[in-house]
């Protein structure tokens, strides 16, 4: 009992300083946006209304609650909702403090806005909910308390009604989707958890782009391509071992493609779109099999420098005066034609976000797959120890080059796309900067593993996006979050797990297996 | 009487200036445990890299059942039933316990990436085929509770009978085993010993071994090589290797003859 309570407030004080900050960094007010727009109302302000602030609060307590409550070792309601009340009464106290400071600040009208660029006076307010300091602070404690005490009951009414934690299904959920748990009895979670947590997903991917607005649309886009590009680059670094920095030649190659194919000058060639994007690929996997020829020999830093090198004359290619006739030279390509789906033209951003989002899932579906199979294994194996591998009996020239030319394939996709969408592609698009930018985002996510590349994406390309509105903090916060990654997670945000297999003999016949083999 | 399933024809194989194997000569009957020792340096494991195809040697060649293997890749050796295992543990070793047999397995699937990403008849077939047959291999090796451990994190003596594990589920006709017992406490070399018997009387399998524990070279032996700077200059049955003044020479210099008479007389009064 003890025990509990104090892991509890050590959970309520993290989160009461993860408020702090993310409010410091103004994502109270981003949620609050985000919320208000989602639900349809007008935002005029660079700060939403209070309600929607509240309901942020109200979000961290609830999470801070639910965390406190996992890791709640009794089992009993009253027990969650005790740890729950506990996080968040502690979360709220940080807070409180907090709130009393910059209360303080409003009301004897000092303005911090030089060292702070957040703090204005409008913006304060907005976090003391428009009441005077104290009761503004009293206001945040009360909802972080209240909301962390749900967070504990919703915990303990999920625990007592299907007999397992809340945490345990969203994990038990998690790795059905991801594929985490194989073998003869596959361990999934309760259905409706899955169903719910799938029809969630897909109602954001299907309604979010609606609502967003042209520019997060793009953003988002841009996201989802660099999703495609990391997963093509995971098959090739993460999978099969080998450090290929050119990565983005192959990129280029879709985009020209779909460029020279489609766009009124200098060729006039106007195939469309989808035949394009089908050569696009193919000629993308050429690319990755003539490059793999040469280098199949070479593993390390040798690979890295050649495969430079080869990105590098990709785009000097382009960019060359010989080639100026055939592909547009340094000016690149303008007036790239969109494509149609049954007559009707794409012209809006939210219908290139579902393609692109069809893309997306399209590539992580085939990346899974690869990744769970003999193919997948091989890639390990590999990865692991090349010489153990061929002593194996794995063929591991051929499926280097599968490697390459898979990954390749990817990344052709991606560039069509990307090529059409901006109706432009030119050589500086293409420049290492781009190679080195996919392979941070899959090292920063966690190398090889789809949840891993989403989370990077989002993290290398959306993220400072997302903090343009804050234009100051914008490299500080995310040098910060770089900073703090690489201390707390060396292996990435998401580090790859290897697949649970469930063999005969710890099968049980009945199919009810041991709850210890579900979480580790 | 058995057939030779393995012959060596004058294999050499040359560094520079170094003659690592030289002019070796040897055959070894099917369904045999055959032994090859000698002093450090001897050339033992390269010979073996000759017989995998890690090395092509310079003259002579390799029979695998009376066809040449020479110059052929490691993989397709492999595939053709020649497996081994390393001196130092080479296993997956990010990888699972069953994730590493299961790809010593590789070669016997059919599965390709496009049945992998369909999931066809042939994938599910494949993957369930591959992970009872993983299972049964570890179990065989006695590594059944850690099928989902990480290979790196295993105890030095499972790591070893892992290895082994991966190289059998590749059906091995040949299993050319390096160093199984080195760095072993006296227990576990005692269970290697009765796994490498079981693997040849329960599956038939030849194999080859380099050994330093003189105690299971003798005890499970069917014939014995010996090598010294790359020279074969002993073969046979265990008793006649154990009394051949050249070996006792190999290992303890000249006049070592002499001088383990000595030691084994002092011994008896």
């Amino acid at each position: 009992m003890k025990t509990t309570a104090v892991r509890s407030l050590r959970t309520g004080l993290t989160f009461g300083a993860v408020n702090v900050f993310l409010i410091l960094i103004g994502f109270n007010a981003m949620i609050g946006i985000l919320l208000a727009k989602a639900l349809g109302a007008q935002v005029i302000t660079s700060i939403p209304a209070v309600p929607y602030l509240a309901a942020y609060t109200g979000l961290i307590g609830l999470w801070s609650g639910l965390s406190a409550a996992w890791k709640c070792k009794g089992t009993g309601v009253a027990c969650s909702v005790l740890a729950g009340f506990i996080s968040g009464l502690a979360a709220g106290a940080i807070t409180f403090l907090f709130c009393l400071g910059i209360g303080w600040l409003l009301v004897s009208r000092i303005d911090f806005r030089n060292y702070l660029t957040i703090l204005s006076f409008d913006f304060i307010s907005g976090v003391l909910m428009g009441f005077p300091p104290l009761s503004g602070a009293l206001v945040n404690l009360g909802i972080l308390a209240a909301s962390g005490a749900t967070g504990g009951l919703l915990n303990g009414a999920v625990h007592v009604s299907c007999g397992k934690r809340l945490g345990q299904h969203i994990t038990a959920w998690v790795r059905t989707v991801t594929g985490k748990v194989r073998g003869f009895n596959h361990g999934k979670g309760h259905l409706a958890f899955q169903i719910g947590g799938i029809a969630i997903l897909a109602a954001a991917v299907i309604f979010l782009p609606l609502n967003w607005g042209s520019y997060w649309n793009y953003v988002a886009g841009t996201v989802g391509l660099y999703v495609i590009l990391g997963l093509g680059l995971n098959i090739i670094v993460g999978l099969s071992g080998q450090l290929v920095l050119g990565y983005i030649a192959f990129f280029a190659i879709g985009a020209y493609t779909m460029a020279l194919l489609n766009s009124p000058v200098p060729h006039n060639l106007m195939w469309g779109f989808w035949p394009a994007l089908v050569l696009g690929v193919l000629l993308a996997a050429l690319a990755g099999l003539l490059l793999g020829l040469p280098i199949i020999r070479l593993r390390g830093d040798y690979l890295a420098i050649v495969t430079l090198g080869f990105g590098e004359i990709i785009r000097i290619l382009l960019k060359s005066d010989v080639l100026t006739d055939f592909s547009g030279g340094p000016r690149g390509i303008q007036n790239i034609n969109g494509p149609t789906l049954f007559g009707r033209p794409f012209n809006s951003d939210i219908q290139f976000m579902y393609l692109i989002a069809v893309a997306v899932v399209l590539a992580a579906f085939i990346y899974n797959r690869l990744q769970r199979s003999r193919t997948g294994r091989a890639w390990l194996s590999i990865r692991e120890d090349e010489t153990a591998a061929r002593a194996c009996g794995v063929n591991a020239t051929r499926y280097k080059l599968l490697a390459l030319a898979l990954g390749a394939a990817f990344a052709g996709l991606a560039g069509a796309i990307y090529a059409s969408r901006n109706q432009f592609t030119g050589p500086e698009e293409h420049s290492l900067m781009a190679s080195i930018n996919v392979l941070s985002l899959i090292i920063v996510g966690g190398l090889g593993n789809v949840p891993g590349t989403i989370l990077g994406a989002f993290a290398l390309k959306g993220l400072p996006e997302i903090l343009r509105e804050f234009a100051n903090y914008r490299l500080l916060t995310f040098g910060a979050l770089l900073v703090f990654m690489m201390l707390s997670r060396p292996d990435g945000l998401i580090p790859s797990r290897r697949p649970v297999y469930r063999t005969p003999e710890e099968s049980k016949p009945d199919g009810n297996e041991p709850e210890g083999n579900n979480v580790s | 009487m058995s057939v030779e399933i393995i012959t060596a024809r004058k294999v050499t194989k040359i560094f520079g200036g170094l003659t690592a194997v030289d002019n070796v000569d040897l055959s070894v009957k099917e369904k045999s445990i055959y032994s090859i020792i000698g002093p450090n340096g001897a050339g033992k494991t390269t010979f073996f890299n000759c017989i995998s195809g890690y090395y092509t040697p310079e003259h002579g060649d390799v029979l695998y059942c009376g066809q040449s293997i020479r110059g052929k890749s490691t993989n397709e050796i492999a595939a053709l039933g020649i497996l081994r295992t390393y001196q130092n543990i080479r296993l997956f070793s990010n990888l699972t316990a069953v994730e590493n047999v299961m790809v010593g397995l590789h070669h016997g699937l059919h599965e390709t990436w496009l049945d992998s990403v369909l999931h066809t008849r042939r994938y599910w077939k494949d993957e369930n085929h591959s992970l009872l047959d993983g299972a049964r291999w570890l179990d065989f090796v006695g590594l059944a509770g850690t099928a989902n451990s990480i290979a790196g994190s295993l105890p030095y003596g499972a790591q070893r009978r892992l290895e082994i594990a991966r190289a059998l589920a590749g059906r091995p006709r040949v299993l050319l085993l390096d160093e199984p017992t080195a760095g072993m406490n006296p227990q576990e070399t005692l269970e290697m010993t009765a796994l490498i018997r079981r693997m040849r009387d329960e599956f038939g399998v030849t194999i080859i071994l380099i050994e330093h524990d003189m105690h299971v070279v003798m005890e499970i032996s069917d014939c014995i090589t010996v090598l010294d700077f790359g020279k074969k200059i002993a073969e046979g049955v265990p008793t006649e290797i154990q009394f051949n003044e050249r070996v006792i020479e190999a290992y303890l210099g000249p006049g070592g003859a002499a001088l383990a008479e000595k030691f084994k007389r002092k011994a008896r009064s």
